[in-house]
């Protein structure tokens, strides 16, 4: 039992940044914008929030000072993303071009502003923030005595774990049960009937972007604080790999947090696999669990692309006298 | 509207342009060779990473610069804009233009771009840091009388490492290594090979878990895989490969902190990295910087030891594990000067060989160590 409450803890270190990543790809896709400038946007959310921890170590208590890093990783997101939203949403250029872009922007802006920063406050000219991880909970009052879930969820946790389910819960709400939902729907379906409705299309695709920017910069900030002890302007793919999940994941939150699941469980067994002493027995490369989600991810495209629920009109540039 | 926008933002991008002109004309970066009339005598083209990547850049360049401004030399480094041997051998021609004499190339990723720029300029001088010139395919090796490759004996700081940490109390140790290269595969060999020699000294029995990342990379599944050893009993982690580290450090601090005593330790790499967390016990050092130093220094007093290799060993403190600021419990300064003065005379031989990357099968001598390779 011991092994299977890591073997959860680990998932989530891999799951809730992928989960987070993925919904936010889900707002922005489902309006029309395909963005996969979440790799990017990480970086900057991540870059943001970790100097914010770094600046103020020390001076508040750990879960307070996640809390802001968290609100300005979204609040940098949301900056950084309004970029992509222009190009595509006001200009109509290629949202891939225009996402590439920002994916090459961010870790070399993370690096130089880093350099100034540090040089400036530190008086070393380097590139990787430091931080002291004093976020992780050893174990959650009341919460942990519950049996079995107590042992998974609320200890040796962190409250991003908590935020990761409540933006869960929020995006289902309002993407199905809101007015606003429906129009984001309806535009990233047929934004031309949508428009004829009376929706103003350009609103709700910035919309959709910016919670997109808002949520892969939170993302990138969860990904980094429980994996290493500074930034050093990369997330190491995983921006690209949410895209992954929000593919498996069919655009809708329920299936996202099963593939990201799937994902996190798979990356977990690659690398923990070796101290499960039947699993180690087995003798399987540790490649071949790596390999599982991609080659599951293909499968799945095989298997519904007949009936495929990318939204339609993504990737499209809304033009109002296109009929 | 979308004019004003676009305008506005062209105005930005021009104006950030002309702020970073002006900041790094004031720092040692400098600007572009070509638009300048200005030289440096001393260059450093970097590795993969950048110069301050705690590692061979940066050591490198600390021992650079060292020289340069206690002897008022002019410096600067080159960074290539990608990977490959083309674009380094460029690099390198890039830094000659501007005015270099001696070129610092840190990293065996040089080898053949020195082996090429050895002989089309034969009046530069090339220290080539980890690496021995080649042809692309190896089947040629030559060293010109205007180069000094340096290599350190991994192998030796590892194996000091290594019984620091058993002497110290631990038998359950892990490795995490980076890419399965020469270097980090000696460092790996001689860390189990010095865990062993301290077992049989101390009569008990220790495991090794022994893994390559494949990547010199922070990742989520570097600290999963550090957390998972933790968690089943290891003491202490190697960190060798640059951030890899970095992962088994934020590990550590999480079994420490859910155990509420220190049970979980690192080994640092490279530099001294005890700076980097708590958790840091030792770091297996190259003296990075003193090899380049003592490199530019014979050059400017005319005895460059060009035309063969030279290596950097216990013999002349090139290698060793890291004593000022080590968190050890009972291992003391004394015994390592023991162990350090016993591996100089000889006592120990160390097997080194990397043709075999995998532990389990290429240390055939080990008495009292269980290695469990993970692929």
């Amino acid at each position: 039992m011991e092994l299977l409450y890591f073997l959860i803890q680990q998932t989530l270190l891999f799951m809730i940044p992928l989960l987070i990543v993925a919904l936010g790809g889900m707002f922005s896709e489902r309006s029309g914008v395909v963005n996969i400038a979440l790799e990017g946007i990480m970086v900057m959310g991540a870059f943001t929030s970790i100097f914010f921890i770094n600046l103020t170590q020390g001076t508040m208590s750990g879960n307070i000072q996640l809390i802001l890093a968290i609100l300005i990783a979204s609040v940098t997101g949301i900056v950084f993303s309004l970029f992509h939203a222009i190009a595509a949403v006001n200009l109509k250029a290629d949202q891939t071009i225009s996402a590439t872009a920002l994916n090459m922007f961010a870790p070399a802006f993370a690096v130089f502003i880093a350099r100034i920063i540090n040089g400036i406050v530190y008086n070393k000219n380097v590139q990787q923030i430091e931080f002291i991880n004093t976020f992780r909970m050893t174990e959650v009052p009341i919460l942990s005595k519950i049996p079995v879930l107590g042992d998974m969820l609320f200890r040796n946790a962190y409250i991003t774990t908590y935020v990761g389910i409540l933006i869960l819960i929020l995006s289902s709400i309002v993407l199905y049960k809101t007015k606003f939902g429906l129009r984001l729907r309806a535009c990233g379906e047929n934004p031309h009937a949508a428009n004829t409705a009376g929706i103003k299309v350009e609103r709700i695709q910035y919309a959709g972007v910016m919670i997109s920017g808002a949520l892969a910069g939170i993302g990138g900030l969860v990904f980094v604080v429980p994996t290493s002890t500074n930034f050093n302007a990369t997330v190491s793919g995983y921006g690209f790999l949410a895209v992954a999940v929000l593919i498996f994941g069919q655009w809708k939150p329920k299936y996202i947090l099963l593939a990201s699941f799937f994902f996190g469980f798979m990356k977990a067994l690659s690398n923990s696999y070796a101290s499960i002493p039947f699993l180690f027995a087995l003798n399987i490369q540790s490649n071949i669990y790596k390999m599982i989600p991609y080659i599951a991810t293909v499968l799945v495209l095989i298997f519904t692309s007949k009936k495929s629920a990318a939204p339609r009109a993504s990737g499209i540039p809304f033009d109002r006298m296109q009929r | 509207m979308k004019k004003l926008l676009s305008s506005v933002l062209a105005l930005m991008m021009i104006l950030s342009l002309v702020a970073c002109g002006q900041k790094s004309a004031n720092t040692d970066v400098a600007v572009d060779a070509q638009s300048t009339k200005e030289t440096f005598e001393l260059a450093l083209v970097t590795d993969l990473g950048t110069i301050d990547d705690k590692s061979f850049n940066q050591g490198a360049w600390e021992g650079l610069t060292k020289y340069a401004n206690e002897h008022g030399i002019s410096h600067k480094y080159y960074q290539p804009q990608e990977a490959g041997t083309n674009a380094y051998f460029e690099t390198i021609e890039l830094a000659i233009e501007g005015g270099a004499k001696v070129v610092v190339c840190p990293g065996f990723l040089f080898e053949e771009p020195v082996y090429l720029a050895q002989e089309k300029y034969p009046d530069i001088h090339f220290i080539l840091l980890d690496g021995e010139p080649h042809t692309a395919d190896y089947s040629t090796y030559k060293t010109g009388a205007n180069t000094m490759p340096i290599l350190y004996q991994e192998d030796e700081a590892g194996f000091l490492a290594g019984y620091a940490a058993v002497k110290d109390g631990n038998t359950k140790l892990g490795f995490l290594g980076g890419m399965s290269v020469p270097a980090v595969i000696r460092f790996g060999f001689g860390y189990i090979q010095g865990a062993d020699a301290a077992a049989k000294e101390l009569g008990v029995n220790c495991d090794v878990v022994y893994n390559y990342t494949g990547a010199f990379a922070a990742t989520p599944e570097a600290q999963s895989l550090a957390a998972s050893w933790y968690n089943s009993g290891t003491q202490v982690v190697f960190g060798c490969g640059g951030a890899v580290g970095n992962s088994a450090m934020s590990a550590a601090e999480g079994k420490n902190q859910q155990e509420g005593k220190f049970v979980a330790k690192v080994i640092g790499v490279d530099v001294d990295q005890y700076s980097e967390s708590e958790t840091v016990i030792t770091s297996a050092i190259k003296q990075l910087a003193t090899s380049v130093y003592d490199g530019i220094t014979m050059y400017y007093n005319g005895n460059f030891p060009g035309g063969k290799t030279s290596t950097f060993s216990v013999k002349n403190d090139g290698v060793g594990a890291a004593m000022d600021n080590a968190r050890f419990e009972t291992f003391t300064k004394a015994e390592y000067d023991v162990v350090y003065s016993d591996l100089k005379n000889g006592k120990y031989t160390i097997f080194n060989d990397v043709t075999d990357y995998n532990p389990a099968t290429a240390l055939k001598d080990l008495t009292n160590t269980k290695v469990t390779f993970i692929e």
